[in-house]
């Protein structure tokens, strides 16, 4: 080619992208903007079939992707709206969560720059940049991970924190390479004490334990038959354990939301069976008799041959109870490693106890405190050199919660489900290991971090991917 | 369905002047304010009782008995306490 025609089809080139952009502003003017998901489900449901409708459904997105929420009460065509003025389009709404709304910018502009533009609007609650694959990811010789495509996976900050709401990129449970190795077993019985869980959850049913048909029904000398099919109420020995808090329905989801189901959140085990146990009532609060009486029925199943091998227990107090005691310390021998909230009263537990978490004499108590998404302790998170074992992610944890909802709580209770969802993944790859293997192998796996020196006896966040030995 | 602020401070100011045996005219509201408190018990467990580790928001609210000095109550959703009366804590 020579130089008079290569200048000749630079012209024409450039002439056509001038024409084809003012065509495009052409067409917004006119208020056509591209069709929304839902507006091409209405076409093709009015219309016949036609090769540009073909082509337009069949669009992937060109343009940066992000997550917004909207605050309760802006309607979708204020949403429609507000994303057209802007030039971006509504890609997809999130139907299980209020609000949010996958949005595609389509006028070029960098991720960044389409979050900081929505995040000023007073109507949303929060925007981020939907999550891309790491670049070693998948790369021969990188690390392996595996990923969920669970609709608010982006938000999971402890599972893959990528710097998402301003946190370190990197400082979370490793569970992406974990996964790589282990995604959780159904074989694994967590039993959840707390105020029982919401078994009806969309990403919680799949991951319930139901007593199996073969098995007898519980039978306490005192209570009589109970019909134990989803688990334990202690609060009443009589309904079945229903949370009518949300407490617990949060706490069962971190350790076992189905993962990989385009819906919701991922558990830390996408398949697990979380044995709901109710003592907790209806505001939160319960009596250590009926904590006693939930782990004795545990103890109860257990020996019936339900491999229940952690609780995990996100609540406690400051008053000692021998009785707790010895109920717990059965339960170790018995198998069962229990994982208890370290409180969040700021305080040193060597000093001002918090129990059940300050049993740490039981070689089956394991006491958790909470991290934030900077992998600092969290400033409500008691600690205690030698009372307190371990940290886990407990700020800002979206999980499941009550009617289907989901809900980002905080405390040293989100803390303990992370790490008792790290011990049912472990149990997943060897469920023999005893309850010393298994504390030893969370103990030697965790990321020691300086803000954890002299404040954990480990001196270390949970770390799922080193305790599965996927790293 | 949760008590709106108005009604739990009623509610506070009427369990106070019963606690004193005062009348409720006696008793003046200090203050309400949003807080977030370290438990489901509003960091005001009671003897016995074990608490959800979630931080839990709610409204602080302030009462002044006269010469009897300022009272603390926390609530949340219908949950109502009393923050060490006298050295203990009670759910109203």
């Amino acid at each position: 080619m020579n130089r008079q025609n290569f200048l000749g089809h630079l012209t024409l080139a450039l002439t056509l992208i001038m024409l084809a952009a003012v065509v495009g502003q052409l067409r917004r003017w006119k208020h056509e903007p591209l069709p929304t998901r839902r507006a091409r489900i209405e076409f093709s449901q009015k219309s016949a079939p036609r090769s540009d409708a073909i082509e337009t459904t069949e669009r992937k997105p060109q343009g940066a992707e992000i997550y917004v929420r909207f605050r309760p009460g802006t309607t979708p065509s204020e949403i429609e709206d507000i994303t057209f003025t802007r030039h971006d389009r509504v890609e997809d709404e999130v139907e299980a969560v209020d609000g949010l709304t996958l949005i595609e910018d389509q006028d070029g502009q960098d991720v960044n720059s389409v979050v900081s533009e929505y995040s000023k609007l007073p109507m949303i609650e929060y925007a981020e940049p939907v999550s891309t694959v790491q670049a070693d990811h998948g790369l021969p010789g990188g690390p392996k991970h595996k990923h969920a495509n669970d609709a608010m996976f982006g938000q999971q900050w402890s599972l893959e924190n990528t710097g998402q709401g301003g946190g370190l990129i990197g400082s979370d449970i490793g569970a992406l390479r974990a996964w790589s190795k282990t995604t959780g077993s159904s074989k694994i019985v967590v039993a959840v004490l707390d105020s029982g869980v919401d078994y009806t959850h969309l990403d919680l049913m799949n991951n319930i334990w139901v007593r199996p048909a073969d098995m007898p029904a519980y039978l306490d000398a005192e209570l009589g038959e109970y019909n134990d099919v989803h688990g334990f109420n202690a609060t009443d020995r009589w309904t079945d354990p229903m949370d009518d808090n949300g407490h617990g329905t949060h706490c069962a989801g971190i350790i076992g939301a189905e993962g990989n189901n385009q819906i919701g959140i991922a558990g830390i085990n996408w398949n697990v069976e979380i044995m709901p146990l109710k003592f907790l009532s209806s505001t939160g609060s319960g009596t250590t008799k009926d904590a006693i009486e939930a782990i004795n029925y545990v103890i109860n199943r257990k020996r019936a041959g339900v491999n229940v091998r952690i609780i995990s227990a996100s609540w406690g107090s400051r008053q000692k109870s021998r009785a707790l005691y010895d109920v717990i310390k059965k339960a170790g021998d018995e198998g069962i490693l229990f994982f208890a909230a370290a409180g969040n009263n700021s305080d040193d537990s060597d000093k001002r106890p918090h129990y059940p978490a300050g049993y740490s004499d039981l070689p089956n108590v394991i006491s958790v405190a909470a991290v934030d998404r900077n992998g600092q302790l969290a400033t409500f998170s008691n600690y205690g050199a030698k009372s307190v074992q371990i940290a886990a992610p407990g700020v800002d944890i979206w999980s499941t919660w009550l009617k289907g909802e989901y809900y980002s709580a905080s405390g040293t209770s989100m803390a303990t489900p992370e790490a008792a969802g790290v011990a049912a993944l472990v149990l997943s790859t060897d469920s023999n290991m005893s309850v010393k293997e298994l504390r030893e192998r969370l103990f030697k796996s965790v990321d020691k971090l300086p803000s954890l020196k002299g404040k954990v006896s480990t001196g270390g966040r949970i770390n799922a991917a080193r305790a599965v030995g996927a790293m | 369905m949760a008590a709106n602020n108005d009604d739990i401070v009623k509610r506070a100011r009427a369990d106070l002047a019963k606690r004193l045996g005062v009348s409720e005219t006696e008793i003046s509201q200090e203050s309400v304010e949003d807080a977030s408190f370290p438990d489901t018990a509003l960091g005001a467990s009671t003897k016995g009782e074990m608490s959800g580790q979630m931080i839990t928001s709610g409204v602080r609210i302030r009462l002044q008995a006269g010469k009897k000095g300022g009272y603390e109550y926390r609530a949340s959703g219908d949950q109502l306490r009393l923050y060490k009366f006298k050295g203990s804590n009670y759910r109203i």
